[in-house]
């Protein structure tokens, strides 16, 4: 083993992993599955993908200050708000501000409890342990708050009438979509809740892999793991909570009036 | 015994945005007042826009014009919850919320923080004998009752926190017709015995016939015509109502 621990990849080395791709397209287009252009198209895009972000990482890393980080994570936070709006087909009245609010909120807040008050983190935003770390844990909120705003309006649709029963009774607009957040609530938190279960036996997780791969103890690396997936948890918990509260809110206006009630004809 | 009550309608109009962007004018002016401590039955064909103006009544939906008035007070300036308490809204499906029938009684003291009737509480067991139902019903699953039943449950959820006008939107659409007149009949007589002031709307002439102290006309988004029930009935001035008494008007389910 070498002393950084990792064995350095050289570009011929690359190409030679990048042969397997061509092998992959010229079996696809064997089978005439029309995926040959694709796999190599996609393969082309991951390439250049990786290559901007590893120099725009190099960029970063090297600027040693916090304000490119901190943009940089914004800019991520916006990229998930683009794709969650993009996986969610009905959506919310304020979609962008609520999903974009909880992300921010929900990941920011938990990650930085994680850097900056548990394993304390110097500087705080040193971007070799806060950029990986906030992707991973945007990553997993992207799903959980789909999974939300998702459930959420087809909650709101599938159960208007017990939403306006509630109402006529003089619940309030939170009491009487009680049962419409909660079951979006359950939904967005499953796979938190599987993921954990399954760590370890189904599945050996990336970060941990990669750790290991690149020299540290296993120990350690579990122990990183570990740490991560209760910030992912959560990040995740947070931010579904977050897009329920306030999703909730918009589907009323202040009279506990359900907005657009237009659906009733 | 029962207290006055006042329900005032003045040019309400409704504009709604249909699917493909138009607007489309609901009710198209509405003057009505209701008579306390009456029956009052609006009846028309199906799409007059008679559901949309039962909502207008307790606020689940806002009017796009005119004004209504309850109680001398115009209805925005009273606190919606408290509005909701005073008109109580009988929906024209009953939907029961999961447990037992003394649950869902008991559910709208829940919602207003206030302590709910226990099962043996008098007021309570008189307001399920007044709606038909039997006392030993209250520990069953409400969603195990037939469908007049749930509707029984529904009427005297509404009614148990005490409301001064009972609105009622198509409550017999979903019943066949002899448990339909039976729950009109219940209706009548929880009017007649509590002086409670009610409105009901109706496609269905004959129960608004079986039942009504008075009646209006609405079709289209408009009243056309309103009074005593008999006079109604037996005196039709306009074509429209003539046509609806003769059966002719549309009939349509919603």
């Amino acid at each position: 083993m070498t002393q950084t621990g990792i064995i350095p990849l050289s570009l011929p080395d690359l190409a030679g992993a990048f042969a397997l791709i061509l092998l992959a397209a010229a079996l696809a287009r064997l089978q005439g599955s029309g995926q040959g252009w694709p796999l190599l198209w996609s393969a082309l895009r991951m390439v250049a993908q990786l290559l901007a972000v590893g120099y725009l990482l190099h960029f970063v890393f090297a600027l040693r200050s916090a304000p490119p980080v901190l943009l940089l994570l914004l800019v991520m936070v916006g990229f998930a708000v683009q794709t969650v709006a993009a996986r969610v087909k009905s959506r919310m009245p304020n979609f962008h501000r609520i999903v974009g609010l909880a992300i921010l909120v929900g990941c920011g807040g938990t990650t930085f409890i994680f850097s900056s008050l548990i394993i304390g983190l110097t500087p705080w935003y040193d971007p070799r342990y806060l950029i990986p770390l906030t992707g991973m844990v945007i990553g997993n909120a992207m799903t959980g708050a789909s999974l939300a705003a998702e459930r959420l309006a087809g909650e709101m649709a599938e159960r208007r009438e017990e939403i306006e029963t509630a109402l006529c009774l003089g619940a309030t607009s939170r009491m009487a979509a009680r049962e419409a957040s909660r079951s979006a609530f359950r939904a967005a938190l499953i796979p938190s809740i599987n993921a954990m279960a399954a760590m370890g036996i189904v599945f050996l997780p990336g970060m941990m892999t990669g750790q290991i791969l690149s020299g540290t103890e296993p120990i350690l690396a579990v122990r990183y793991q570990i740490a991560i997936m209760c910030v992912i948890t959560g990040s995740v918990t947070l931010t579904a909570f977050l897009i329920l509260w306030f999703g909730t809110k918009s589907y009323f206006n202040a009279d506990h009036q359900v907005r657009d009630p237009g659906a009733h004809h | 015994m029962a207290t006055p009550v006042e329900l005032l309608l003045n040019q309400v109009r409704k504009e709604n945005i249909s699917r493909n962007g138009q607007t489309v004018e609901i009710l198209k002016g509405i003057d009505l007042e209701v008579m306390s401590g009456a029956l009052t039955v609006i009846v028309g064909p199906s799409g007059g826009g008679k559901s949309t103006l039962v909502r207008l009544l307790n606020r689940l939906e806002e009017p796009s014009g005119g004004r209504i008035h309850f109680c001398g007070e115009e209805l925005r300036a009273i606190p919606v919850l408290e509005l909701r308490q005073r008109i109580g809204l009988v929906p024209q499906k009953p939907f029961m919320f999961l447990g037992s029938v003394l649950d869902n009684l008991q559910l709208p003291f829940h919602f207003r923080h206030q302590t709910p009737p226990r099962a043996d509480d008098p007021k309570l067991l008189l307001i399920v004998q007044r709606c038909g139902l039997e006392a030993a019903w209250l520990d069953r699953e409400a969603r195990s009752l037939s469908l007049g039943q749930q509707q029984r449950v529904s009427l005297a959820r509404t009614l148990l926190p005490g409301p001064t006008l009972l609105v009622l939107d198509e409550p017999t659409s979903a019943l066949d017709r002899p448990t339909g007149d039976r729950l009109a009949d219940t209706l009548r007589t929880i009017c007649r015995d509590q002086g409670l002031t009610v409105l009901m709307v109706t496609h269905d002439l004959r129960q608004a016939a079986r039942i009504a102290d008075r009646m209006a006309y609405l079709e289209d988004g408009r009243i056309l015509e309103s009074g005593p029930a008999g006079e109604l009935l037996a005196h039709p001035r306009c074509d429209e109502l003539r046509r609806f008494l003769a059966g002719t008007a549309g009939e349509e389910e919603p």
